[in-house]
């Protein structure tokens, strides 16, 4: 009897559980975009946003998740997943940078050590995840330290990646140079804070996961 | 290789037993210094003062979540995160990514690791 009801539950559960369990997350450099993205999906599908922003970078310094998000696409599949917004990776966090950006020392300190706490975690959560998108700032050198290390690390670990190329709407934004810098991965030219090319973002998305 | 007490800056020779057992002022965490290093880093240390070192210390523990294993302190000759003084880390990002890799946090120009296993998800997969 045992048997046939674990049959059951792991037969029902490969056909209608595996998409709700679902982990998507979003990666990347600090101040790539990824909170700006995570905000624009939540607000596209749930009608309210995730994570604060700000333009010093390390603001998420703690994961953040959002639990049952189902995007549709135009032929009306839908896919569900549960997104997570992760902290900046860096290979150098120091409080003399968000000094020089107004901060008080003792908080500028504060941070440092919390965002290196985030670098830390971002990476301890990287084995749970089913699907990343590598959020990169489109008007940077795409050659990074992090970036090949985030995408060389998700490849050894078979996790999907879509690459998305954020702030395409700043005309430093060089889309030739993400795609000529992970020419093995489907790159998508967005721009999170003011809602371009979303839709293109959410389609692949469907490819990678759907 | 000598070893320098983090907290009061007392230098032991390699396999010193208060390397093991921790150094009489109670502290367990010890600098890891390379013979020809040792000189610039008798002045690095010097520089720092005695809240830097402590705050140090106390960074350290708290973004490891938890108080080191105070029966078996354990140095090991590689790091993953380099403290320089408070508020400023270098992360070695492919040593952190590593999955069998403990985490090693570095201060100034010793080191020391950071022995607890239950904060590291990654063991258990």
């Amino acid at each position: 009897m045992g048997f046939l009801t674990n049959f059951f539950n792991k037969f029902f559960k490969n056909l209608f559980g595996k998409k709700s369990h679902l982990k998507l997350g979003l990666y990347g450099p600090p101040n790539g975009g990824k909170s700006t993205l995570a905000n624009r999906i939540c607000k596209d599908w749930l009608g309210e946003e995730l994570s604060t922003v700000s333009n010093i970078p390390h603001e998420t310094r703690e994961i953040q998740v959002k639990e049952q998000v189902n995007i549709k696409n135009k032929k009306g599949k839908e896919i569900s997943f549960s997104l997570v917004d992760t902290p900046g990776i860096a290979t150098k966090i120091d409080y003399e940078d968000f000094i020089k950006k107004g901060m008080k020392a003792k908080t500028a300190k504060k941070r440092a050590k919390e965002a290196t706490k985030g670098v830390i975690e971002s990476i301890r959560w990287l084995d749970d995840m089913d699907a990343v998108s590598v959020v990169l700032d489109a008007t940077q050198d795409p050659y990074s330290q992090v970036n090949i290390t985030i995408v060389g690390n998700l490849a050894a670990r078979n996790i999907p990646v879509l690459i998305v190329a954020n702030k395409m709407d700043l005309k430093k934004a060089k889309m030739d140079k993400v795609k000529a810098a992970f020419p093995q991965y489907k790159v998508v030219g967005v721009s999170a804070k003011y809602d371009k090319n979303i839709n293109d973002f959410y389609e692949h998305l469907f490819k990678l996961v759907g | 290789m000598p070893h320098r007490c983090v907290r009061c800056g007392t230098i032991y020779d390699d396999g010193a037993s208060e390397i093991l057992k921790g150094c009489p002022c109670g502290a367990r965490l010890f600098f890891f210094i390379k013979k020809k290093h040792l000189e610039e880093s008798k002045e690095m240390i010097v520089n720092l003062s005695q809240e830097e070192k402590q705050q140090m210390e106390e960074d350290v523990f708290e973004l490891v979540g938890a108080e080191p294993d105070k029966d078996r302190p354990v140095i090991l000759d590689f790091e993953s995160i380099r403290v320089l003084k408070p508020g400023q880390y270098l992360l070695d990002l492919v040593n952190l990514f590593k999955k069998d890799q403990p985490l090693v946090f570095k201060l100034a120009d010793g080191k020391y690791v950071i022995d607890v296993p239950g904060t590291f998800k990654k063991f258990a997969k």
